[in-house]
């Protein structure tokens, strides 16, 4: 009997990763596509394209390739890294709470972090100081959030209502700060509050891809842990994983990198949400952290380039956008959540 | 002996007595507590017109109010045109929003519910921001009207997706969770309406934060509304207390349990439509004052509405009072305050077993 599954078992595993690596292809060549569109039509000079192309390596001279490799380079390459930040939290935290609702943003650690930043920002401090303070920012928040909704283990929907709580007692304190803030501009404020690119330079650049790197080589040692959590706790600490010290320190890891990705774009909401689902059912399976990355970058380059080309309304906050594709999600995600149950 | 004489047959009329003592002494404790808090909401009302960026002393804000000071006295035209007309709107908003808190959560059964919460004040917010810009439209009064569609709409769209996914949460937590993302929604919708250029930005933030600062004019026209709401809300004690019991419930004592939600819904979407066209979205003001007055009086809704209307006028004139005290340049708008009080005692309630059952 056994015997007769096994090689079908075998042709089904073969076939998963097939699809997976073949979705996470598609994935990849669709944030190429869509960086380079960012870099090439998103913002307000027009530079002819054979200008462009050296210009976005880095090459050629003058005032056009300043702009290009000042601020449009590095803003599609903070979209991305951001959003596959954003994803790769959102998809930690749905797999360890194990509910979809719980991430980072709906939590309200994104809005802990952005506050925390915004706090040291009107003190004056700049460069790694604002990333440190977002991190503790979002580090705190979610010690208190997890603490609160604690009662003989935490139910994952009490973690959320405490979650919008505490989120939106974070948010009022950051419009306290930009509102006092005198020398804030509009758009600046605009991006601790709701999330914007718009001062996006090679700075935030690196920052974002070490932690990402970082954070995916932490995730790397963790995952055969990570991958018997599904399992259930009892089961996963037979096969030999650490439980709760595993799942405290991959919280703290997911609100971290959050935290680093809002303390340079401010908190924008809804990608960690919905990058997990969709991965999910792309490639088919739940433990899907690579894909959710990609999704998550993919979602927020293709955001941003709505915000800045839009007819209509741009230019506008990519935080707005992602809000209004993203919380019908999180109502759908909600309603749905009703049949599986 | 029998321990409790009252209780035997033989003698009727002492239980009748007792039951009377009894009822007319919480009752007369309940007037004494509403006077109280009416006493509470004058001091608040003095406090909000003696501080503020220049301080006028109690007495001059007695006599300039009963006319006492002569009319081009720069303190009395501080007190009379600016400050006056600011403590009615943070009075009529704060009773308004607090009365709104108290028949939502009954309505709801809900104890998280509020018409900021909700989602519900954004979506006046939003439907009288598309009134301005799309259809220029002035003066609160027209503002009223937009902000009554734009609520009710996002009434009835939080209670349908609430009632569709009420299986897979609990009721309490699909609404809240509901109301979260819509206000997500429409927050970011005002966003991207007014972020387009700084000058707009600046004009029509209030819609965004709400705010009394510079609003005070709006008084006049928004105050016939207010009131209409407050005073429909009287009858409704009496119907809230069966539907608080649940619809079968009141189905069984007769009530016409349809009839009365909606009526209900109706003057709570009236009176959140009122404060928002007056001063912009401000959250948690029902929340508190819904809370406090249960505290205060306990699940009698004949008494929970005029003390959720005070409690809740009370909080939001103390609040904007300490809006205009915190140091620093400007004044910090009274939707952030209420935030930074509300947030907390709504993770407290969140907590509390009756809403996520452990």
């Amino acid at each position: 009997m056994t015997d007769a599954l096994l090689p079908l078992l075998a042709l089904g595993r073969r076939r998963e990763r097939i699809r997976s690596i073949v979705v996470c292809v598609a994935l990849g060549a669709a944030i190429l596509l869509l960086t380079a569109a960012e870099i090439l039509i998103a913002g307000s000079a027009d530079i002819a394209l054979d200008e462009m192309i050296p210009a976005a390596f880095g090459l050629g001279d003058g005032l056009a390739a300043y702009v290009v490799f000042e601020t449009r380079v590095p803003r599609a390459l903070v979209a991305l890294l951001a959003g596959a930040l954003f994803g790769l939290a959102g998809h930690l935290y749905q797999r360890l709470v194990g509910n979809v609702l719980a991430t980072p943003d709906i939590l309200g650690i994104s809005a802990g972090a952005s506050a925390a930043a915004t706090a040291v920002l009107t003190l004056g401090v700049a460069g790694i100081g604002v990333q440190v303070s977002a991190v503790l920012g979002a580090l705190g928040v979610a010690a208190l959030v997890f603490l609160l909704s604690w009662h003989r283990g935490v139910s994952p929907y009490r973690l959320v209502l405490v979650g919008i709580g505490i989120g939106a007692c974070a948010s009022a304190i950051t419009t306290y700060l930009v509102t006092r803030a005198d020398e804030m501009s509009v758009e600046r404020a605009l991006r601790w509050m709701i999330g914007s690119l718009g001062g996006a330079d090679w700075n935030g650049v690196r920052v974002l891809l070490i932690t990402l790197v970082f954070g995916s080589v932490l995730l790397l040692i963790g995952s055969r842990g990570l991958r018997t959590f599904a399992l259930g706790d009892d089961l996963a600490a037979a096969l030999g994983t650490r439980v709760s010290r595993l799942r405290f320190g991959a919280l703290l890891l997911g609100a971290g990198l959050a935290a680093v990705a809002t303390s340079i774009t401010g908190p924008i909401g809804f990608v960690a949400l919905v990058s997990g689902p969709l991965a999910a059912r792309l490639v088919r399976r739940t433990d899907a952290a690579v894909a959710a990355t990609l999704v998550g970058a993919v979602i927020v380059v293709a955001a941003d380039l709505l915000a800045q080309t839009a007819p209509f309304i741009s230019p506008v906050p990519t935080g707005s956008i992602t809000a209004v594709i993203g919380a019908p999600a999180l109502i759908y995600l909600l309603v749905r959540g009703r049949r599986r149950s | 002996m029998p321990v409790v004489p009252a209780l035997t047959s033989s003698d009727p009329t002492t239980l009748d007595d007792r039951l009377n003592v009894q009822v007319s002494t919480r009752g007369r404790r309940r007037i004494l507590g509403l006077l109280g808090l009416l006493v509470l909401t004058v001091i608040g009302a003095l406090l909000s017109l003696a501080l503020g960026a220049r301080d006028i002393a109690p007495g001059i804000v007695v006599e300039s109010l009963f006319g006492l000071r002569p009319s081009d006295d720069y303190e009395t035209l501080v007190v009379v045109t600016e400050r006056m007309p600011r403590a009615l709107l943070a009075l009529l908003v704060g009773a308004s929003l607090g009365c709104s808190g108290v028949i939502m959560q009954a309505l709801t059964r809900n104890p998280l519910a509020d018409p900021g919460v909700l989602g519900i004040e954004l979506g006046a917010a939003f439907a009288v921001l598309i009134g301005i810009l799309l259809f220029g439209v002035r003066g609160a009064s027209s503002y009223f009207w937009w902000a009554l569609a734009g609520s009710a709409v996002t009434a009835c769209i939080v209670l349908a997706i609430s009632r569709l996914a009420r299986l897979a949460a609990s009721a309490t937590i699909s609404l809240v969770i509901a109301g979260a993302a819509l206000s997500a929604i429409l927050g970011s919708l005002i966003t991207l309406l007014i972020v387009r250029d700084t000058a707009v930005y600046a004009h029509y933030n209030y819609w965004s934060v709400g705010q009394l600062n510079g609003r005070a004019g709006v008084i006049d026209e928004i105050w016939p509304f207010a009131l209409a709401g407050l005073l429909l809300a009287v009858p409704l004690g009496r119907p809230l207390n069966a539907l608080a019991l649940g619809e079968e419930v009141a189905e069984g004592l007769g009530l016409a349990v349809a009839r009365w939600q909606l009526s209900g819904a109706a003057v709570a979407v009236v009176l959140c439509a009122a404060a928002t066209a007056a001063v912009g979205p401000v959250a948690f003001v029902g929340l508190l004052g819904a809370h406090t007055a249960r505290l205060l009086v306990g699940g009698d809704h004949r008494w929970l509405l005029p003390y959720g209307a005070l409690c809740g006028a009370v909080l939001l004139l103390l609040a904007d009072v300490a809006c205009r005290l915190l140091p620093g340049n400007g004044e910090l708008q009274v939707a952030i305050a209420t935030a930074v009080i509300g947030a907390p005692v709504f993770v407290a309630l969140a907590r509390g077993r009756r809403v996520v059952p452990a």
